[in-house]
């Protein structure tokens, strides 16, 4: 038996753990894994849903604003045209 | 100073030419009730919103973008005799020369339609419109302020979800 192989076998022997390993090790696998988000992140989602949240409602204004203006139109213009009908009629 | 004096100016012409409904009063009895009040900027938000590509959208467009308030107040009733004469009264003696003239006045007989159109002129040109239309059942007053063309206004009917009004005869 050469020097190498006497290494070898000393490095790969058998050795029995250290006392409450398998206590260690059971706990270490129970424990949940807490993923922690970098500050950064969580304020830009924020950010980004603040946003999105505003340009939405703007839209939601934008688009109930437009709704009365075409009412306006409709009953404006409504009026008007029967006013014209009438004239002509008086006209005739 | 001079700024105060100028926004005071600018805040009374735009009060003279709104006038005061007074209606109020006549939407309990109403079955139907159209109360429209919308300001200068509550205008150009909107007109953000019609596209200028499509030709009756940018019409409504282009109407809007010089006007500086549409108010509107419109009552339906299920029976007649619902709103009396003094209420239309109380719009039509704010309408008076010489800032505003009656142009166009249709009365109709026992149980017709009347209608009134009267301009506000200022300077040669018109800065606002009041139409007061009645029915037995109904009772509709307009004010739009600024400058506006009635030919355009009328011509929106037809188009765009403004309906050619056609009432029975």
């Amino acid at each position: 038996m050469d020097w190498l192989e006497q290494e070898l076998k000393s490095a790969l022997a058998r050795k029995e753990p250290s006392p409450g390993f398998s206590a260690r090790v059971s706990t270490a696998a129970r424990r949940p894994r807490i993923v922690a988000w970098p500050r950064w992140m969580a304020a830009a989602a924020a950010v980004i849903l603040i946003a999105g949240g505003a340009a939405g409602y703007r839209q939601y204004q934008g688009m109930v604003a437009k709704e009365k203006v075409m009412l306006a139109m409709r009953i404006a213009s409504g009026k008007l045209n029967r006013i014209q009908e009438q004239v002509m009629q008086v006209s005739r | 100073m001079r700024r105060f004096t100028l926004v005071a100016v600018c805040a009374t012409a735009l009060y003279a030419q709104q006038f005061k409904f007074n209606l109020d009063h006549l939407a309990a009895k109403a079955s139907d009730t159209v109360d429209l009040s919308l300001n200068g900027s509550t205008l150009q938000f909107a007109a953000k919103f019609f596209s200028g590509k499509d030709p009756d959208e940018a019409k409504v467009k282009k109407l809007i973008s010089s006007i500086e308030g549409i108010y509107i107040k419109s009552f339906e009733f299920k029976k007649d005799g619902s709103w009396s004469p003094a209420d239309l009264d109380s719009v039509r003696n704010q309408l008076r020369a010489p800032e505003w003239s009656r142009i166009v006045g249709v009365k109709g007989g026992e149980g017709a339609e009347n209608a009134e159109v009267y301009l506000r002129n200022e300077k040669g040109k018109v800065t606002g419109v009041a139409i007061l239309y009645s029915e037995p059942r109904e009772l509709t007053v307009v004010n739009i302020m600024g400058p506006i063309d009635l030919e355009q206004l009328a011509a929106l009917s037809g188009h765009f979800g403004v309906p050619k009004v056609k009432l029975p005869k």
